[in-house]
């Protein structure tokens, strides 16, 4: 019994020492340079007079036929962004967008001549690069243990802390 | 027509005990083809569980905890956890603390970064099924226990 104990505080204080190690481990909270937030290339055209249209903030006729060749919905206005450190130049902005910062969908960056198209967001990255990346074919799954994978440890824990709450309230034994 | 308290029936039992393997089965199908489709480790562990429940309501409760005993009960309850986080464990011991906690990836199952990922997912959907499945089960006799002693308690 008196090994056990001390078996019993050993495993503890690996699972304390374990969750401090995790915590400093977990990515900072709106990380830019997280893994599932990075952005999707979707394609780099050419485009005449690059500097201009991002002057006049006007979306160039060439760039939304291809968007909507594409499928993707089609774009309405262009926002130039400065800012010491920001990868893009533009983003282009859907038509009277509902929660503008998710609804931002194209990225723009200039190089050269060509402008490379991205798309910048999270639900994006889940849903078109999870199976490449996991090589798992369930969407649910793969969000669940392996992006959210801290959450979903987070979770367990809480289903053992309700069966352990029930078991240390109704078990009158004194031993577990 | 009314059964005198522990009366059995014959129907209830026979069904039972052709139904209990068929749930437990389906239940590790759940479990195990949670990357494939519908399922995962959650509702495979509930699935689970109800085949202890259904054994319970159809016999008795000494005749169940027979069959998955406490000491059982409260290890299986732990290890599922533990599991989780022996994996997540192993990628950093893997790759010599370069990944990231829960980066399954570098588990070297294989040789594809992809398809350790895809594994190290199965294993952790293990574990949380074997936790789900035993905590499950836990709050249930310790209800049906609880019910019992209390009516004892009034009939004595």
């Amino acid at each position: 019994m008196n090994g056990l104990r001390i078996f019993t505080i050993i495993l503890i204080i690996l699972l304390c020492a374990l969750f401090i190690y995790v915590a400093e481990d977990i990515p900072v909270f709106g990380d830019r340079d997280a893994p599932p937030i990075k952005a999707v290339t979707l394609f780099t055209m050419e485009v005449d007079q690059v500097v201009s249209f991002l002057d006049q903030q006007i979306v160039p006729e060439k760039l939304s036929k291809e968007l909507v060749k594409r499928g993707f919905p089609p774009p309405s206005r262009i926002e130039k962004i400065t800012g010491i450190g920001i990868e893009w130049n533009a983003s282009i902005l859907k038509e009277e967008p509902h929660y503008a910062k998710e609804e931002r969908y194209y990225w723009i960056k200039k190089e050269g001549d060509k402008v490379r198209v991205s798309r910048y967001a999270f639900v994006v990255r889940w849903i078109e690069k999870g199976l490449e990346e996991t090589s798992v074919p369930n969407m649910v799954t793969y969000g669940l243990a392996d992006y959210r994978g801290y959450d979903t440890l987070g979770e367990t824990t809480v289903i053992f802390t309700a069966g352990v709450s029930v078991i240390l309230l109704l078990r009158r034994r004194s031993r577990l | 027509m009314k059964r005198k308290e522990g009366e059995r029936d014959v129907i209830v039992e026979t069904v039972t005990r052709i139904m209990i393997p068929f749930i437990q089965l389906f239940a590790l199908y759940v479990i195990i083809h949670g990357a494939g489709g519908p399922g995962g480790g959650f509702q495979g562990g509930v699935v689970f569980a109800s085949a202890f429940i259904l054994y319970v309501i159809a016999f008795n409760l000494a005749g169940g905890r027979e069959r998955f005993p406490e000491a059982a009960n409260t290890f299986f309850s732990s290890m599922g956890l533990y599991i989780y986080a022996g994996i997540g464990i192993l990628a950093i011991i893997f790759s010599l603390g370069a990944a990231q906690y829960l980066n399954y990836g570098f588990i070297p199952f294989t040789s594809h970064f992809e398809e350790n990922r895809a594994l190290g997912m199965d294993f952790v959907e293990m574990g949380i099924g074997i936790t789900v499945m035993a905590i499950t089960a836990s709050i249930f006799f310790d209800l049906a226990q609880k019910e019992r002693n209390g009516k004892e308690e009034e009939g004595g």
